[in-house]
């Protein structure tokens, strides 16, 4: 059986994959050209390497059609319903960091926790007429977040796909659910993270597919110890 | 068209419905979906079927039939006091069960009389799941949110606190939570350093230079006043989280509380109970204590059989346009719900009416219907 690992196709998240694997003793080679979104791994016969943008990596894990995936736990957790059930993090790998946050504008003196943005939430559509809207990208996220971890049913999702950070202040959604990593575009546009409204620690990781032919096959367990004995 | 999958006692329901002055409505089985996301929440998008118009207007399959039901008395200007009937499927993503499945209901629009409207709608409900399954005894289960919210308005919790609860009520989990850090709060509430500073400027006594200091930041951030929450929105809250963050409950307070959700008993036992209980912690609930016992009288006016019915305090439902009543029905020894209802005053105003509407209703789950039948059968 072949062992198919998705690497993204390009940036920094590419490099910093190819080293890391470079570094395990896992050297990618391209097949043909230096564009190619094909690759193998010099002395892995049985290791194929196919190059895909960071979210169809997350979605190609889930339905099973590679092995293996490099990508961050941010589109994993978002691209699929029950993920530890269907993916195993195998391996976290330091780089690629970034939080999804909840963040509300800065001049909301009263809100600095989630149970504040309960209580506004609760009373939002008496005073304003509308339910609390929330520019995101991270639907699933924010869903499991407000509903699961703070019981916060009220709300609405604005769908963003980019520049959420100027939701805000351009009236178009009153808080976001989004990424960040200094936290200095926040600041930029005069939001601030809930003490409390971390959703999740995100970075670059080797990620797993549950799959039933994995059991008792030697290259998948070599391939995880080979990349966690370099992390 | 008669519908193959239809459950076989559909006719004979439809009837019961007649008999007991009911409208029979239809509405369209593809909805636009913001009026469900707006009532129950996003939470409601993962189990319901969505698609978009050409146009871009997100549509969904009908989830349930009280806000359709609602929608077109709206739209059709239909006066008060009106009630409606309805059978139809109803399309829902469900842990256990088919997600297209039947469902009927009653929803009675615009009776003033409260107590009576109540009785007279559980006692629907009762008739019509008695026909269904004659030999079955039926249990029945009531909750007040009125009462709940009375007790605890009543304990003099501040304005922040009782909206908190509230809100809870029906949650148990979240209730537990809730007067949890009542009793022991972890902390003191998190403040900001912005708040700090403005509480050393001495503004938080003076509301008005506060929303003067806010709405000067706004503009100077480029945020505007009155697209979200405006400058006195925040100020106001901001002074009820410090006045939430001082609140501890005593322990008395707490008892009475506990107590009050603790209630579960007859119903032909509750208004004596509550009164006693009302008593005892000294709590000035005689209103919804007045509506409560208006209601168990009027059921028993309806025929209600008393026996069947039993007042839980803690039962509630968590969603904001439910106001008074809840009622679910099963049959006695088993753990299906066949029936849930309750009022929900407020719905109406939300779905856009011009007047105030009181509304109560309730639905039917016809497949855990035909199963009880089924295994009333097999017995």
């Amino acid at each position: 059986m072949t062992v198919t690992i998705a690497l993204p196709s390009k940036g920094r998240m590419k490099d910093e994959a190819s080293a890391i694997f470079e570094r395990a003793g896992m050297k990618i080679a391209a097949v043909g050209s230096d564009r190619s979104y094909r690759g193998r791994v010099e002395g892995w016969d049985d290791v194929e390497i196919a190059y895909l943008s960071a979210s169809e990596i997350a979605r190609e894990i889930g339905s099973g059609a590679v092995d293996f995936g490099v990508t961050g736990e941010d589109l994993v957790r978002e691209g699929l319903a029950d993920a530890d059930a269907r993916v195993d993090f195998a391996a976290r790998l330091g780089f690629g960091h970034a939080d999804v946050v909840v963040a509300v504008p800065e001049i909301w003196y009263d809100v600095d926790t989630m149970a504040d943005l309960g209580d506004v939430a609760a009373d939002f559509r008496a005073r304003h007429g509308r339910r609390l809207a929330i520019a995101t990208k991270y639907w699933r996220l924010t869903q499991h977040f407000f509903s699961g971890s703070h019981g916060i049913q009220l709300y609405r999702i604005v769908e963003s796909l980019g520049a959420t950070e100027g939701a805000p202040a351009s009236g178009s959604a009153d808080i976001i659910v989004d990424i960040t990593s200094t936290g200095s575009t926040l600041k930029a546009n005069h939001l601030k993270i809930l003490s409390d409204g971390v959703i999740l620690r995100s970075e670059a990781c080797l990620v797993r597919a549950r799959k039933p032919t994995h059991e008792g096959n030697p290259v998948i367990d070599r391939i995880v110890a080979a990349v966690r004995a370099v992390l | 068209m008669p519908l193959i999958n239809l459950p076989a006692f559909a006719g004979d329901l439809l009837a019961d419905f007649e008999r007991r002055n009911t409208l029979r409505v239809d509405t369209p089985v593809i909805q636009p979906a913001e009026p469900f996301l707006d009532m129950a929440g996003e939470d409601l998008r993962r189990r319901i079927f969505m698609t978009e118009s050409e146009t871009g207007e997100s549509l969904c399959l009908r989830p349930e039939f009280t806000i359709p039901v609602c929608l077109r008395h709206i739209e059709t200007a239909t006066g008060t006091p009106q009630r409606y009937a309805y059978l139809g499927e109803v399309f829902r993503q469900r842990r256990e069960g088919s997600s297209e499945f039947y469902q009927a209901g009653i929803e009675d629009l615009g009776d003033p009389d409260t107590a009576a409207a109540d009785a007279r709608v559980v006692g629907d409900a009762m008739y019509v799941l008695a026909n269904r399954l004659p030999g079955e005894r039926l249990k029945v289960t009531l909750g007040d949110q009125s009462v709940f919210e009375a007790v605890i308005a009543a304990c003099g919790l501040p304005g922040g606190w009782q909206k908190r609860l509230i809100h809870a009520f029906g949650d148990q989990e979240q209730l537990e939570r809730l007067l949890a850090a009542l009793a022991d709060p972890k902390s003191p509430g998190v403040f900001g350093h912005d708040v700090e500073r403005v509480a050393a400027l001495g503004m938080l006594e003076d509301e008005e230079r506060l929303v003067d200091h806010i709405g000067e930041t706004m503009k100077a951030t480029g945020y505007s006043t009155n697209a979200s929450r405006s400058p006195r929105d925040i100020a106001r809250r901001l002074k009820e989280k410090v006045e939430l963050a001082a609140t501890r409950l005593d322990k008395e307070a707490l008892g009475v509380m506990r107590a009050f959700l603790a209630l579960d008993l007859p119903l032909a036992d509750a208004p004596a109970a509550l009164h006693r209980f009302a008593g005892k912690a000294r709590l000035k609930i005689d209103d919804a204590l007045a509506l409560f016992d208006a209601r168990v009288a009027a059921l028993a006016r309806v025929g209600a059989d008393p026996g069947l019915m039993r007042y839980r305090a803690a039962f509630g439902r968590p969603l904001d346009y439910y106001t008074g009543l809840v009622f679910e029905i099963g049959v006695e020894g088993t753990p299906a719900v066949l029936a849930g209802g309750g009022r929900f005053d407020r719905l109406l105003t939300l779905l856009g009416a011009r007047e105030h509407i009181p509304a109560v209703g309730f639905s039917l789950w016809l497949d855990r219907i035909e199963q009880a039948i089924a295994a009333g059968r097999a017995e």
